[in-house]
């Protein structure tokens, strides 16, 4: 079977006073049919700018994208198309949501006229044909009253409608991929758990694909079937949702594990790992992670680590990792 | 070690298990509008009573607009309440006024959310935690710079990072400057408003480890405003969880987690989510969302979104009390003496 979404060898960078940000660094990944991939990372590991580099979100110049890199949908390499054939990707068939709902309104338009921008931008429904969708999106998304509340403006709305409001927008043209950078980060944990419901069902409903980006293991743990470890511009860990939640064998997810406070298991110790996320003007040597590691030899700080295929047939890119058959 | 043993903690240390803090039926309004008629009120914190004993953490935990940023700031008086009663070591400071309202600020300090909105950004974090040992007379001088110091290396900062403005520190560690500062006078207690919530996780835990760490050195007494209810029970002895500017439930940390007796509570809990596929509970949905507190509902108010089976007529109409179901576990809900269960699902 083969990916839906390719991304191959993908380097963004920006221009920046203090020198060339290397932002993302080389990334490679698969979004196959029908699966949630999770992309986790801490402040600055370059998973947003991984996703608006998916849809070319990223303005150039400051941005810039490497020579080699790919992003490949359907055979068609998405940096090399068009303004307009992009256009017609763009929202139509790669949808995204992002995690201010509010900064991705317009505030003085209301809720209702924005789904039917969004219909008719990439259809050829009549205005009237467009609001009778919309307001059967909002009746999708779980807005109370939808034929009130499509004439509300988003400042009349809590946080956790704007969201709703935002999915209905992104599943107008039914797009195949949906791309979710944080969405409900800014939420109150009991409407974040009934977005995440509603995200699921609606993806098993309209048969998409989802990244789903988040710094947030517990909210992935529930909802991913593979999750993508970055740090400091790489996928450093890469495999199926138990292999790495279970086997983690990343020095670097092995520490995230043991940070994250769990609500089940109070006796456990938390455990920070020492120092700070790195910036992407000043990426260490070798492993991006040797200065924070605590498993680290010599060639961490030098050489670029390799791909391990580990015993539960996920990679992970270090010098340490036990590759299968050998532990 | 962790937090969760109040008992093992108090005897720990060389005073005797007492109150600090208390507070009684504390009362916060803001008014809105009114601009082109009659005002309106926002009841940001609604009749909270609660107490606290000195070496012990109390979290106070809800979602936003609950109430417990706004108790939190009433507490040390950065807002005037608009009535009740704050007792600090038996003194009532809502009557305190000028000079022993600043001896009583001494003993009191806040460390914010936002470490950088909280420093001055030209100021270096050096000054920021000198400035208050000035302010309140403390030391100046060789003393001071010495003191700084010395509070630098207690909160895992090299001394050489003083001369460093705010923008040159990573999150974590202006969040450490923060601390320092709020150390510097010698506090008794220390209101944490969402102390690690701007944090990434890998710095955060260090930083709960330190809170915890400080706690016992210095027998300090914690109320811990939270969100994050699995960062709260590594840290908390006691927990006040707060729905629409009150307290619904109030309980022991082991207790209130095992068997919350609030259905708010239990729905709260359940949607935490759990960093492991294997261990992915069952929620029990709330529906709807908050309403607005300037508009509360009738009787219990969380009785518009409550899933508990037994919710009645008497829900909608007659305010619960919050009140001692088991020995030091209070809840205000009718039915607290026969909660919801919390389901766990494969």
């Amino acid at each position: 079977m083969t990916a839906l979404l390719r991304v191959r060898n993908l380097s963004t960078s920006f221009a920046t006073e203090s020198g060339l940000a290397r932002a993302v660094d080389d990334v490679s990944f698969d979004l196959e049919q029908g699966e949630t991939l999770g992309l986790v990372g801490e402040s600055g590991c370059g998973k947003t700018v991984t996703a608006l580099s998916i849809l070319r979100l990223i303005a150039e110049p400051p941005g810039q994208y490497g020579e080699e890199s790919r992003i490949e949908y359907e055979g068609v390499n998405l940096l090399e198309l068009s303004a307009r054939d992009l256009r017609e990707i763009r929202g139509a068939q790669i949808a995204m949501i992002f995690q201010e709902p509010m900064s991705s309104l317009n505030p003085v338009l209301t809720v209702g006229s924005q789904i039917v921008e969004a219909i008719r931008a990439h259809g050829s429904e009549s205005r009237r044909e467009a609001t009778e969708r919309a307001v059967e999106l909002l009746t999708l998304v779980g807005i109370p009253e939808p034929g009130r509340q499509i004439n509300d403006y988003p400042h009349q709305m809590s946080g956790g409608m704007q969201q709703r409001v935002m999915i209905a927008m992104a599943l107008s043209c039914r797009p195949k991929i949906l791309i979710a950078d944080e969405p409900t980060t800014a939420l109150d944990v009991t409407i974040q758990a009934q977005i995440l419901d509603l995200l699921m069902d609606l993806k098993v409903r309209f048969g998409m694909s989802v990244l789903f980006i988040t710094h947030d293991l517990g909210v992935l743990a529930g909802i991913a079937d593979r999750v993508a470890v970055m740090y400091g511009g790489k996928i450093v860990e890469e495999g199926e949702v138990h292999a790495i939640f279970e086997r983690p064998a990343h020095p670097y997810t092995q520490g995230l594990l043991r940070a994250v406070p769990h609500i089940d298991r109070p006796t456990a110790q938390l455990r920070g790992i020492p120092g700070a996320v790195p910036t992407a003007t000043e990426w260490p040597s070798g492993c991006r992670f040797h200065p924070r590691c605590s498993q680290r030899i010599d060639r961490c700080s030098t050489e670029t680590p390799p791909d391990i295929t580990t015993e539960t047939e996920h990679i992970a890119r270090c010098w340490v990792a036990t590759p299968a058959g050998k532990s | 070690m962790l937090g969760g043993n109040t008992r093992g903690k108090v005897l720990g240390s060389m005073s005797s298990p007492k109150t600090l803090l208390r507070v009684e039926s504390l009362v916060k309004h803001f008014p809105v509008g009114g601009l082109f008629g009659p005002g309106d009120h926002v009841r940001a914190v609604d009749g909270v009573s609660l107490s606290l004993l000195r070496g012990q953490t109390l979290a106070l935990v809800g979602e936003s607009g609950s109430g417990k940023t706004t108790l939190g700031r009433c507490i040390v008086r950065l807002i005037e309440p608009t009535s009740g009663r704050v007792s600090f070591d038996g003194v009532d400071i809502l009557a305190l006024r000028g000079t022993d309202m600043r001896a009583l600020r001494r003993r009191m300090q806040i460390v914010f959310q936002d470490p950088a909105g909280s420093l001055n950004p030209r100021m270096t974090v050096g000054t920021a935690v000198r400035e208050p040992l000035e302010v309140h007379r403390i030391a100046r001088g060789k003393d001071a710079h010495a003191r700084v110091n010395k509070l630098f290396r207690e909160v895992g900062l090299d001394p050489s990072l003083t001369t460093r403005y705010p923008h040159e520190l990573s999150g974590g560690q202006k969040q450490r400057v923060g601390i320092a500062r709020a150390l510097s006078i010698q506090p008794e207690f220390i209101v944490l408003d969402e102390p690690v919530s701007a944090l990434d996780v890998s710095v955060q835990a260090q930083v709960i480890n330190l809170l915890v760490d400080l706690q016992k050195a210095r027998d300090l007494t914690y109320l811990f405003i939270a969100h994050d209810l699995a960062v709260v029970r590594h840290i908390a002895d006691r927990i006040a969880v707060m729905y629409l500017g009150k307290i619904v439930e109030t309980a022991d940390v082991i207790p209130l987690y095992d068997r919350p007796l609030h259905p708010y509570t239990v729905s709260l809990l359940s949607a935490v989510p759990v960093p492991d596929p294997r261990a992915q509970r069952k929620r029990v949905p709330l529906r709807g969302e908050v309403p607005s507190s300037r508009h509360p509902p009738p009787g219990c108010p969380f009785h518009t979104r409550c899933p508990h089976t037994r919710k009645d007529e008497r829900c909608s109409t007659e305010v619960p009390k919050l009140q001692e179901v088991e020995p030091g576990r209070w809840a205000a809900c009718h039915y607290a003496e026969t909660p919801m269960t919390l389901g766990r699902g494969a």
